[in-house]
């Protein structure tokens, strides 16, 4: 039982499940549902994305059965039917992927039973991806684990020297393209094959055939995991969390404990730190003239998803010498899962604590810094927050202008840039 | 039109366009058969075996809504109801501060109802928005904006705002914009001119001043005989409100925008007016119509400003009310006269071209008559709807007999089989949508939008200006169509582009 959201951060299941299902190669979503969601999902897609575009068949030509009040009353499933046929008829893909909508589950529409009916083969998929089943994050775990136990085939004989890497979710991380390249390199350093799904150049054969896999890397402790637990359920792999990796103190991290869940020997895992540490700090040296000329140091907020926001606190904390204050995450999370994603910030080497809170409504961002950094009260000298950052997402730029900080946005939703294939930016 | 009736506002929500006008959303033909077609009322409810997503009226009340400046949007529905709002949230703020530069950004709040409240109801997440709202923002309005889910589970948004309006200081406006009631997504306007007559017009009239003397009364009186509402659309620009109040302040008028960028508080003072007018008959009826009824206020509402003629025949239009024809006969005269004078150069680049335009019916139809005006060939158009007020502008569009109209909200995969036949030389679009046709490589145009000036005189300028540098370099889009392509098979474009759309009568 949630509460209401404050411009909220993501859209729903069946949201997640859009921006999922464009995101992979060769595969076109079918939304059973009202004419709006579609329509609506993707102008948070685009406007939020980083302007993501409407791609292959997103935007307006995601194909809809688009219910009305007359399937509301009298059922709906015969216009999916007839809507699965003709996709396939006119939209070309290798996949065909059903997703529902809230009003189509509420009068029962079954449309797993649908698509059986129709039998497809692998051609064709459905899932229950209604809004009011979660948000984002949800239909991205939804829209796996059907594929996972569905489409990914079976039995098959183990490559020793693959792996399968996700929990980057498209879309609500903007940059999901990027960083899935610079994650894939981390590991090919590790001396490993890495399928990503969702990555350059990777194809639907890559998902298919992903159960030879030994071991599934799961970049969070919270987006993807079910899917994970799918996939070991269906097909016996392993899987490991590991935090989302953002500068060299997150990167090493990454690198030791992947390389040590692979069995990879603690020299190559040192020589692959040392190499990536020359070469970030190659570009790093470039800052330093600036940094130092200008006092560069900032207070930080940051204010966020779960993945991000544990990244960039610890490389502006241990990397960048800054002073993160305060964090807000924005994600709806259960209480159990609030301990483990509170402990990510309380290790840092640099000894740096921000403060930590959880809270859903973009207002609260201005709140919390107004408690935690005690406000001037008419004192001719003041120790004030500044110089300060406001680390988080576009709709953070009017909390940043009222404590006149600088602003960032590199968490969903970025509307004021253009992501193309870069990585997270600070 | 003459015999239709405005009196709705005693219902929770207005009727659809689908009854109330006979709206038709599915067509493809010649605009002579569409023409009769409308006529008859015989494409009321055609339907499409193949479709793709279209805008619901929620997704369009709120583009309205949220040019609101002192409101915060509450959206009663599951987490992703409004979303698209992300989308609108950095835009909505730059425009309201073209009329306020200390207006606040866009707040939206989303009820977040979840499986459980799909049963047991959502009643006690929306008092909760709606104090919270109040509490965090105290804004002058908080506006509730109704999704499909809680329609259904039979939430009564109407009595829990009743109860919650006695202990909250903003005005509660309700806006029933269910998307799965009317696949006329132009509803969306009554919805929300519904929400405002209903929560902010109608028993909210500003308290008429008790006049010292006759002549101050006389003062007050004169003002309101010369006031017009003008009233906007939310994909307009400021550039051409500037350009209309220019207009209608040269003919000695008072002018007062309505509904976008305004505040609730300006609604109170919307009976205080000698006329209304419209720029869009699609967009305004419902309202105007309903202030006739309530305060027999007459209206201008069956032409667009956009090109020469309806520019002329606009302002004309608005002169009559007040008895000044001759003086506004000058004024369009010496409009025209200066406006063809620099038009001139561009019609003889323009000379050959070919166009197809989509985008609201309305506007499509006026822009097609400017392109023509211009020089250029239109070889067909698409509305999002059609109905009679469509029906009336098709015959000021010169050789229309055969011209091929295509009404859809969206569907792009009609569109594009049609596009690939009759190869324009550029494409008139609306917002959202133009990417298809850029993908087939066609130089695009967008039809007017919040950042352009598209009406008046000065818009016709602009017009012709914008197409002529657009015509220049078509380089990204040919590349983009050599590399990229669109998710159709190519068997689909062999086939009739409406040949999913059932009895359409084309």
């Amino acid at each position: 039982m949630g509460k209401f959201v404050d411009r909220p951060k993501y859209i729903c299941a069946m949201g997640g499940a859009v921006a999922t299902l464009n995101a992979l190669p060769g595969v076109v979503p079918i939304l059973h549902a009202a004419a709006g969601c579609g329509f609506n999902i993707s102008n948070a897609i685009n406007g939020g994305g980083g302007y993501v575009g409407s791609g292959y068949c997103g935007g307006q030509s995601l194909p809809s059965s688009n219910v009305f009040e007359r399937e509301i009353v009298f059922g709906g499933e015969g216009r999916l039917k007839q809507q699965i046929l003709s996709t396939m008829e006119i939209v070309e893909a290798d996949i065909y992927f059903v997703i529902t909508g809230c009003m189509v589950e509420m009068i029962g529409d079954d449309a797993e039973s649908v698509v059986k009916s129709l039998d497809k083969g692998k051609r064709l998929f459905a899932a229950d991806t209604g809004g009011f089943r979660g948000n984002s994050y949800k239909g991205y775990d939804i829209v796996l684990s059907k594929l996972f136990t569905e489409y990914v085939e079976a039995n098959h004989k183990k490559d020793e020297r693959l792996v399968n890497l996700w929990g980057v979710v498209p879309v609500q991380d903007v940059y999901w393209k990027g960083n899935l390249r610079v994650l894939k390199r981390l590991v090919e350093g590790l001396g490993y094959k890495v399928n990503t799904f969702f990555g350059e150049d990777e194809t639907l054969e890559n998902l298919k055939n992903s159960s030879k896999a030994v071991l599934n890397i799961v970049v969070s402790d919270t987006y993807g995991v079910d899917a994970a637990k799918t996939f070991k359920e269906v097909h016996g792999t392993d899987y490991i969390t590991v935090d989302f990796p953002i500068g060299d103190h997150g990167t090493t991290r990454f690198i030791e404990k992947v390389g040590t869940a692979l069995g990879v020997s603690g020299e190559l895992i040192n020589e692959l730190i040392e190499k990536e540490r020359r070469r970030y700090y190659g570009y790093l040296e470039r800052v330093v003239d600036a940094y130092s000329d200008f006092d560069l140091q900032r207070y930080a907020v940051v204010v966020g998803d779960v993945n991000y926001t544990q990244g960039i606190t610890r490389f502006l904390a241990d990397d960048l010498g800054w002073l993160p204050e305060l964090v807000v995450i924005n994600d709806l999370i259960k209480e159990e899962q609030k301990e483990i994603v509170a402990r990510k910030f309380t290790d840092y080497e640099s000894g740096i604590k921000p403060e930590l809170v959880f809270d859903t409504d973009a207002s609260g961002v201005l709140k919390h810094i107004n408690r935690h950094w005690e406000e001037n009260r008419g004192s001719r000298y003041y120790n004030s927050m500044t110089p300060a950052f406001v680390i988080g997402s576009s709709i953070e730029k009017e909390t940043a202008q009222k404590i006149n900080a600088q602003h960032l946005s590199v968490m969903y939703p970025v509307s004021n840039r253009v992501v193309l294939d870069s990585i997270c930016r600070i | 039109m003459e015999n239709r009736v405005y009196n709705y506002l005693n219902e929770k929500a207005p009727p659809v366009r689908e009854d109330r006008l006979k709206a038709c959303s599915a067509f493809g033909g010649s605009c002579c058969v569409l023409s009769e077609g409308i006529r008859k009322g015989c494409l009321n409810g055609t339907r499409r075996q193949f479709s793709q997503t279209q805008g619901c009226t929620l997704v369009l009340s709120l583009a309205i809504l949220n040019t609101v400046r002192n409101a915060v949007i509450v959206v009663h529905g599951p987490i992703g109801c409004g979303g698209g709002n992300i989308f609108f949230a950095g835009i909505s703020k730059a425009f309201k501060q073209l009329r306020d530069p200390k207006a606040d950004g866009l707040i939206w709040i989303n009820t977040n109802l979840d499986e459980a409240d799909s049963i047991s109801g959502g009643e006690t997440k929306l008092k909760d928005a709606i104090l919270f709202a109040e509490k965090e923002f105290r804004p002058e309005a908080i506006i509730v904006v109704n999704s499909c889910v809680p329609a259904i589970i039979g939430d009564d948004v109407e009595s829990v705002v009743r109860d919650l309006q006695k202990s909250v200081a903003a005005k509660i406006v309700t806006v029933h914009c269910e998307g799965f009631r009317s696949k006329i997504m132009a509803t969306a306007y009554d919805s929300v001119y519904h929400g405002i007559l209903r929560n902010l017009v109608v028993g909210n009239e500003k308290p008429q001043k008790d006049y010292i003397d006759d002549e101050e009364r006389y003062r007050a009186e004169l003002a309101k005989s010369k006031t017009v509402n003008l009233l906007n659309v939310s994909s307009m620009s400021y550039g051409d409100e500037l350009e209309l109040k220019r207009i209608l302040e040269a003919l000695g008028l008072k002018v007062r925008i309505l509904p976008c960028y305004s505040t609730p508080k300006d609604f109170e003072e919307v009976h205080e007016a000698a006329l209304n007018v419209s720029i869009c008959s699609t967009h305004d009826d419902y309202f105007v119509g309903h202030l006739k009824e309530h305060y027999n206020i007459p209206y201008v509402l069956e032409t667009i400003p956009i090109g020469i003629e309806n520019t002329n025949k606009w302002v004309l239009d608005i002169a009559g009310h007040f008895g000044i024809r001759e003086q506004a006969e000058r004024l369009v005269e010496r409009e025209t006269k200066e406006l063809n004078k620099a038009l001139e150069p561009y019609k003889k680049a323009f000379a050959g071209k070919s166009v197809f335009l989509a985008g609201g019916e309305i506007r499509v139809l006026a822009t097609a008559q400017l392109l023509q005006d211009l020089g250029l060939e239109v070889l067909g158009m698409k509305g999002y709807h059609f109905d009679e007020f469509g029906e009336k502008l098709i015959s000021t569009v010169k050789n229309n007999d055969n011209l091929v109209f295509n009404i859809a909200t969206g569907q792009p995969f009609e569109q594009s089989n049609l596009l690939n036949k009759l190869k324009p030389d550029v494409y008139v679009g609306h917002v959202g949508g133009n990417v298809w046709a850029a993908k087939q490589g066609f130089p695009i145009f967008p039809i007017f939008s919040q950042a352009v000036n598209y009406m008046g005189y000065s818009g016709a300028f602009e017009v012709a200006r914008r197409l002529n540098r657009i015509l220049k370099n078509n380089s990204f889009n040919k590349n983009i169509s050599r590399y990229t392509r669109l998710p159709y098979y190519n068997s689909w474009y062999e086939e009739d582009p409406f040949k999913y759309i059932e009895n359409h009568g084309g």
